[in-house]
């Protein structure tokens, strides 16, 4: 077993046996080398959210968690928010640059549930139209700036 | 996507075995999340393989960050920890750790962008002197273009790979400015994401 698998093992038996809230492992997604994953998220109560089920869409490399996985909203349904694209896109600093592994599936996803929580508007990034039409299949290509972390 | 299936997937039972070891966790690897193999810890305090630790320097050698705590961390700056049972104990910052395969393989290039605060993998090129346009122009044309099949950008030709920036300022609508900018390598492979 590679270390990328042993790791992913570890957070995957971890994510299923204590569930943080809103976020579930889609176990039939899983693929034998566990390098893709599908995350099933619910909008938080008392959000603009509440109520709503998204999918995330994990990618990992062989060079898991020293490289940062793709993750992108995936499925029918992609939340109108200021930092996610309307082809699931997500402009979150900690998916590139600042990574680290320390990171995990379980962190990543409550950094999503909390980005989520935290808007006052749904509305789409202002940028989406010419973005979605030009961007790299993988967010991971974009390189975005991030100078505000407070949506 | 090949994933879906079931057949091909170990059960579930098989990835629930329990690692008695390390039930606690206190000694586990912040990195690799098993217990700590040549323990080394950081000065502020957050416990690693040396092995993984290293690892990980070399991956942002310029910007060498605690990857629990952000803290600035180096090789200088970690203690080794050693147990008992080994009378004579080896430093492990001393042995060159075992380097997973391909590590070397992407060259060191030297990012452009790194002073601009950057990640600077390498792995990007970028090219200056194009299309670096204020998000306003872009706007206005593709505004009045939504909904329908987009022309090509105006002023780039459908070349397979061609980099652009884009910039968008707005605010501060919310008492917040928000300065969303991106480079974008532009694909016009065919295919679609798997995610997609
Ligand atoms: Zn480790
Ligand atoms: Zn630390």
């Amino acid at each position: 077993m590679t270390s990328m698998e042993k790791r992913l093992q570890k957070e995957l038996q971890a994510m299923t046996k204590d569930p943080p809230a809103g976020v579930s492992v889609n176990t039939n997604s899983l693929s034998s080398s566990l390098s893709e994953w599908i995350v099933d998220i619910e909008g938080a109560p008392s959000t603009l959210y509440e109520g709503e089920r998204f999918q995330l869409g994990f990618k990992f490399t062989s060079r898991y968690p020293f490289d940062s996985p793709q993750v992108m909203f995936i499925g029918p349904n992609i939340p109108v928010h200021p930092h996610v694209y309307s082809n699931g896109h997500i402009c979150l600093s900690i998916l590139t640059e600042d990574w680290s592994p320390a990171l995990s599936v379980q962190s990543v996803c409550l950094s999503i549930v909390s980005m989520l929580s935290s808007c006052k508007e749904k509305k789409l990034p202002p940028d989406n139209a010419i973005y979605v039409r030009t961007c790299s299949k993988d967010p991971k290509k974009t390189r975005w700036w991030y100078h505000d972390n407070s949506v | 996507m090949n994933t879906a299936t079931g057949t091909s997937s170990p059960s579930n039972d098989d990835r629930q075995s329990p690692n008695d070891d390390d039930q606690n966790g206190t000694y586990e690897c912040n990195i690799c999340l098993e217990t700590a193999n040549d323990p080394v810890v950081s000065m502020c305090g957050h416990l690693f393989c040396w092995s993984c630790l290293h690892q990980w320097l070399e991956t942002r050698p310029n910007r060498q960050t605690c990857p629990v705590c952000k803290a600035g961390i180096s090789k200088d700056k970690v203690i080794p920890i050693y147990g008992r049972g080994n009378p004579n104990p080896q430093d492990p910052r001393e042995k060159l750790p075992p380097r997973p395969a391909g590590q070397r393989s992407e060259p060191e290039t030297s990012n452009p962008f790194q002073n601009f605060g950057f990640g600077g993998d390498g792995n990007f090129q970028f090219s200056f002197g194009i299309g670096a346009f204020p998000f306003g122009m872009f706007a206005s044309t593709f505004n009045l273009n939504d909904g329908r099949p987009g022309p090509p950008l105006p002023n780039s030709p459908q070349q397979a790979e061609e980099q652009f920036l884009s910039k968008s300022a707005w605010g501060p609508a919310d008492g917040i400015w928000h300065v969303a900018a991106f480079i974008v390598e532009r694909h016009w492979t065919g295919g679609k994401s798997i995610f997609q």
